[in-house]
């Protein structure tokens, strides 16, 4: 499969949540008022100014304390749900790129039942905007379409971003994920084959965050056929 | 720092100790992570779990105010194991020195302490001299009184047992840290240490980071690739505003100002020019008077003559003895003692120590001018909480200036880069460059003095060289020039002639004759006959270390590495041939060099190496340490106010009352101070934890820069205190619940973090709760932000830089209504 | 759990709905139809070094040629500390470029008042230059109680900054020294 990815090495992620503000940066999103909840994940969630979240998540393995940083976003599908529910409802409200793969939700979204896009998403990423849009993170479309990095990866410190030809990017990932593997019997990428923001982590993927990998109870693939074949049989 | 940031990578072991580097120097990580990429060890040692200690191969905890009992441990180790590069400390070190028979150290007190005076005599550790006047040494290190020996003696009661004891870490984790940093010392490997203000801000401050430099020295670390002593700066021009002697000790590149006793310019020379007796020393600072001439010759330009000294006389002169420090100047002006006071692109009513005092302190003043960028709580403070603005007199002046996007001029990075910086777009409103208004108001002020015939003391105001404008506006340029240094009258040297108004090449041709003006000797070459050399941007690295010697411009002379000469072998050869950073190349006859030059970095002075390739001797050979007077680097250190070498001492707010190495609880000479403000409780149960303050990555010092970017604002919101589970549990705290902290100065509401993050300590045989909580915030904005941890911090410091003692403190913490 | 592909469209319902979607002929728009521009494609660019710690990364300014505007800030990518990367501040930068919160205004606040008055530079640099004669003239020691000269002021303190240039940190040494105060201090001490 050709197009661009994203690959998240957590192990290199300090948190320091470069790419949720150069994300903000650059899609010029506004901040919402927030309150301290007793950690330092803020916003609480992604939101519909928030395409890019960095999750905080204390654990505890045999008396250790570790915390774990998953900077969340839209995964990219390579077979978005949530472009087949929206195109269920309206054409060109989900553009999936050509050149790079990047799904990209268009103003005609808001023809299509918000609830049914963001319920057919495995990771829970959309959310809606001000405007009542459903939004979500594009991959940098504009910036990646001339040349530039998204600009969450642009911002990384420590490298725990890249971006690049996706079989560039496989590759680097599974070179990453081949090295930490004798000292993390538990590292994986995740859902690498159906995604193009492939995670790497090193424990369980539900200690980072209870969406970090395509959830079971999520996903909405008979609302999602009953529109399309709903929408064939209108045609 | 000694290295630089880039530099970070070359480092096999990385020690990040009284900071949170990931967290508080995000990009600095971008270096850590390559090093680790490459197989360093990164070791984090720190009160809290943090993000910089998710990255970290060894995590090890230990309790605010115990760094040098950690670090004490360690040099035993070392010494213990023969962990120690031996031909380094031989050959760059005083550890061979003999010291007087007058030095001892007992019952936690060295020798020459007066107790009414609560100093010391430091004549008592000074070195025994042979019949030339150069410290006697023992090659072997086994004379009983040679430096090496006297460290062993004195860290001998520094076993794992007592350290972990003390500092709260498991004897495991200690010596885990102690196996890997030490491993260092060969010559092939580099060990760095990154610190910051948690070692700064304690009462042992200077100490702290004496005995990381003693195991620096120990370990053949200075000098070196990938080594060294590297603070990490708060602020992004702070080392080039120290540099420029905004400080009440020190005049622009480290010159002492003069006090009342150095009447005149040779008083002056005379106190403040080192020599030496030892021909291999290049004692460097015997060009003081060069630069303190040159110096004098850009403030007051031609009215600065040899027959009035070049206007010494004109400069302020402090009491002796007196310091007039930040903690001293808060002090006074509590005290009103003060009547006026500029509060320039600072907060001083969050930043400092102990901020009620402070914020009633400004309450005392006649006047006040606050620059800022934004509205603070130092420009607002009388009409902050508990203030009553008709019953204070004080005038305040806010001057709204331009963000540093808005103006062009250069500042300095913690690697001492001095980069130059471009104007992006005209500041709003009336905003200005600060240097449009420093330039502006002194000629207001000029002006004044120039009416009035019988002002006081006219005269250093009416010479005051001040042609920094073009077209009437501040001129970066003309100053950045000036900074460099300039001819003011033609000069022979040699053959070669230098005319009047060209600029200075570098400060190896300053003169003490009057003929050179320069403000600030080691930015000399930042701006010479090449241009602006701070605005380089030219990317290559022909080093392979990263120096990148054509982008931007360091000092001194563009040295990225300092103390570099000591990267090599006394014949000139790098310890580290994979790393090189200098290295002497020349023709060979004989076993001697006939001719050569060094290569690499900017060497630390153009000597020859001190031996030959057959080992023989050179006379025209020089010693690594070229600041020193005695050309070794000092693992005893007699310049101190608190001892040649670093002790444990507890802070002055302390959870116990015995200290394990003496009897001496406290730093016996720490900065203290007596107003009804300045109140300390050691063992109180009423402030049963210890207490810390620190940073977080989204906000910046008191949050003047940060707090009003809503981005920032928005990922954290709110003052909060981190404790852990048990002290949550201990206190009936829930997590995110609203709780009151509070120490004997001062009282905050704050957000409970209640987190695994942060675990007990076990000191003594007693569980010992710590919390931490960040000094980003202040009342006036965002509403419900909270206000600042400088609160609660006291105004007591280190003796010798009288930086407070914020790191460590005692405190209460419950639950809002409890 | 590890999902395998066929999971991944069982639980998206991608293959059911792909397959009938494209089958049917579904007219997808063409994606050349969307031209992506940058949107700092006609901005200047000027390269800057961040304002916060002392780290030193590169910072690249675009600014808007028409309206003389900031409108996006980003990591320098030449640069060789940063390389274009930038920490949460760093990333913020842009917000100190456009904030309405900006002090704008020359203020003054009154004895024993409650408010801030708004001022002209020209007015607040002449009253302060006063205040600094005036209180320079009553508290200098041109004498202290040994009879040693110090020719120093003592009734007026400074303190900063680091947030300053070099150029600017130089200036503001020259004048506060050539007023003769001694207490003169900022960042490096806290």
């Amino acid at each position: 499969m050709a197009g661009k990815s994203i690959f998240v090495d957590t192990t290199r992620c300090t948190a320091c949540r470069g790419c949720q503000i150069a994300c903000k940066n650059w899609n010029r999103n506004a901040a919402s008022a927030t309150k301290n909840l007793g950690n330092h994940q803020n916003p609480p969630d992604l939101d519909g100014n928030t395409f890019k979240l960095v999750r905080f998540s204390e654990v505890e393995n045999e008396g250790k304390v570790g915390w774990y940083f998953f900077p969340d976003q839209c995964r990219h599908c390579l077979e978005p749900p949530c472009k087949d529910t929206a195109e269920g409802y309206v054409n060109e409200s989900v553009i999936q790129d050509d050149a790079t793969g990047a799904i990209v939700y268009t103003d005609k979204v808001k023809e299509a039942p918000f609830d049914e896009i963001k319920s057919s998403c495995p990771y829970d990423i959309p959310r809606r905007n001000a405007r009542g849009l459903a939004v979500k993170c594009t991959m940098c479309i504009d910036r990646i379409s001339n040349g530039k990095k998204p600009a969450c990866v642009s911002t990384c410190p420590t490298e725990a971003m890249s971006f690049g030809e996706r079989d560039e990017i496989l590759k680097l990932a599974n070179e990453r994920l081949a090295a930490l593997k004798a000292k993390f019997p538990k590292a994986q990428l995740l859902d690498a084959d159906q995604v193009r923001v492939i995670y790497l982590v090193v424990d369980d993927p539900k200690k980072y965050h209870k969406n970090a990998v395509a959830s079971l109870e999520r996903g909405n693939r008979r609302f999602a056929a009953k529109r399309v074949i709903d929408s064939i049989l209108r045609v | 720092m000694t290295n630089h940031g880039i530099d970070l990578a070359n480092s096999d072991c990385i020690l990040i100790m009284g900071r949170n580097a990931a967290e508080n120097h995000p990009i600095s990580f971008r270096w850590v992570m390559k090093a680790k990429d490459a197989g360093a060890t990164v070791i984090h040692v720190d009160p809290r779990y943090t993000r910089t200690s998710t990255k970290a191969d060894i995590y090890a905890p230990l309790r605010s105010g115990t760094d040098i009992a950690f670090l004490g441990g360690m040099i035993k180790y070392i010494l213990d194991n023969s962990k120690y590069f031996k031909d380094y400390v031989l050959n760059y070190t005083n550890a061979s020195y003999i010291v007087g028979e007058k030095y001892g150290f007992k019952d936690g007190l060295f020798s020459g302490f007066n107790t009414e005076k609560k100093a010391y005599d430091s004549s008592t550790w000074a070195y025994e001299l042979d019949d030339k006047g150069i410290p006697k040494k023992d090659p072997t290190l086994e004379n009983p009184r040679c430096v090496l020996q006297l460290l062993k003696n004195h860290y001998a009661r520094y076993t794992p047992d007592a350290v972990s004891s003390i500092t709260g870490t498991s004897q495991d984790d200690l010596l885990k840290v102690y196996e890997a940093y030490s491993a260092t010392g060969v010559p092939d490997k580099a060990g760095t240490v990154m610190y910051a203000m948690g070692w700064c801000q304690h009462s042992v401050g200077v100490q702290n980071i004496r005995a990381m430099s003693i195991i620096q020295l120990l370990l053949g670390n200075m000098g070196i690739a990938g080594g060294g002593v590297n603070a990490l700066r708060g602020e992004s021009n702070v080392q080039g505003s120290t540099d420029a002697g905004l400080l009440y000790h020190i005049l622009p590149g480290y010159n002492p100002t003069p006090t009342a006793a150095v009447a005149t310019l040779a008083d002056y020379r005379k106190k403040y020019t080192p020599g030496t007796k030892d021909p291999f020393s290049a004692n460097w600072w015997q060009n003081r008077p060069k630069y303190m001439v040159s110096f004098l010759k850009s403030m007051y330009g031609d009215a600065a003559k040899p027959e009035n000294e070049f206007g010494y006389a004109w400069l302020p002169k402090g009491e002796e003895g007196k310091p007039y420090s930040w903690l001293d100047l808060f002090d006074a002006m509590y005290a009103k003692k003060l009547k006026g006071f500029f509060a320039w692109g600072m907060n001083p009513a969050c930043s400092g120590a102990n901020s009620n005092k402070t914020r009633e302190a400004l309450a005392n003043l006649e006047w006040m001018v606050n620059v800022n960028v934004f509205d603070n709580e130092t420009a607002s403070f009388w009409k902050g909480p508990g203030m009553k603005p008709k019953q204070i007199k004080t005038e305040v002046f806010f001057l709204p200036c331009a963000a540093f996007l808005e103006k062009e001029g250069s500042i300095s990075n913690s690697g001492r880069w001095v980069q130059w910086r471009y104007k992006a777009q005209e500041p709003p409103g009336m905003a200005k460059p600060d240097g449009d208004i420093i330039y502006e108001l002194f000629l207001e002020i000029r002006a004044l003095y120039q009416k009035d015939k019988k002002a006081k003391f006219s005269v250093p105001i009416l010479n005051l060289k001040w042609d920094y404008a073009t077209k009437h506006q501040f001129d970066p340029h003309l100053v950045a020039k000036a900074i460099n240094g300039y001819w003011t009258a033609d000069k022979k040297i040699g053959d070669k002639t230098y005319k009047k108004g060209e600029q200075v090449a570098a400060f190896a041709l300053l003169q003490d004759d009057g003929s050179t003006a320069c403000g600030n000797w080691i930015y000399c070459q930042s701006y010479n006959q090449d241009g602006n050399n701070m605005a380089r941007r030219e990317k290559s690295d022909p080093s392979g270390i990263g120096l990148y010697p054509k982008w931007s411009w360091a000092w001194p002379v563009n040295r990225r590495i300092i103390y570099n000469r000591a990267s090599v072998d006394p014949t000139g050869k790098p310890w580290n041939p994979k790393r090189v950073v200098v290295e002497y190349v020349g023709e060979v006859k004989d076993g001697k060099y006939a001719s050569g030059s060094w290569k690499g970095d900017v060497p630390d002075g153009p000597w020859p190496p001190l031996k030959n390739p057959d080992g023989s001797a050179r006379e025209d050979g020089k010693l690594a340490f070229i600041m020193k007077p005695d050309g070794y680097a000092s693992i005893f250190g007699p310049g101190l106010k608190d001892g040649p070498f670093p002790e444990h001492y507890e802070p002055l707010e302390c959870p116990i009352d015995k200290n394990p190495f003496s009897p001496q609880l406290n730093n016996p000479v720490a900065a203290t101070f007596k107003s009804v403000k300045d109140v300390i409780k050691k063992c109180d149960p009423k402030f049963p934890f210890v207490g810390t303050t620190y940073r977080v990555t989204e906000h910046w010092q008191t949050g003047v820069l940060t707090r009003w970017l809503p981005w920032l604002t928005e990922a954290e919101p709110q003052l909060f205190v981190e404790m852990s589970e048990e002290l949550g549990k201990l206190r009936g705290i829930k997590n995110g619940e609203r709780v009151v902290v509070e120490s004997p100065r001062g009282t905050l509401d704050a957000v409970a973090i209640v987190t695994k993050r942060f675990k007990p300590f076990v000191i003594q045989g007693a569980e010992i709760h710590e919390v931490g909580l960040p000094w980003h915030f202040g009342w006036v904005y965002p509403p419900q932000g909270g206000d600042s941890a400088n609160l609660l911090t006291p105004s007591v410091g280190d003796p010798n830089t009288r930086i407070p003692e914020s790191k460590a403190f005692m405190v209460n913490v419950r639950k809002k209504g409890a | 759990m590890k999902l395998t592909r066929r999971d991944f469209f069982k639980i998206s319902g991608a293959a059911t709905a792909g397959l009938a979607a494209g089958g049917l002929g579904f007219d997808f728009a063409p994606v050349e139809a969307y031209a992506w521009e940058l949107r700092t494609k006609d901005a200047k660019e000027t390269p800057s070094i961040c304002c916060y710690c002392a780290v030193g990364c590169g910072i690249l300014c675009h600014t808007d040629k028409k309206t003389g505007k900031v409108i996006y800030t980003e990591g320098d990518a030449d640069h060789p500390i940063n390389g274009g990367a930038l920490c949460a501040k760093g990333a913020s930068s842009y917000q100190i470029a456009q904030n309405d919160k900006r002090a704008q205004n020359v203020l003054y606040r009154a004895p024993n008042s409650d408010k801030w008055q708004v001022k002209k530079w020209d007015w607040a640099l002449k009253e302060i230059a006063k205040r600094v004669k005036k209180t320079r003239d009553a508290t200098f020691v041109e004498k202290n109680a040994q009879g040693q000269v110090v020719n120093r002021c003592d009734g007026i303190a400074s303190v900063g900054s680091a947030a300053m240039d070099n150029e600017e940190c130089w200036i503001y040494q020259g004048m506060l020294r050539a007023l003769g105060l001694f207490y003169i201090e900022h960042q490096a001490r806290i």
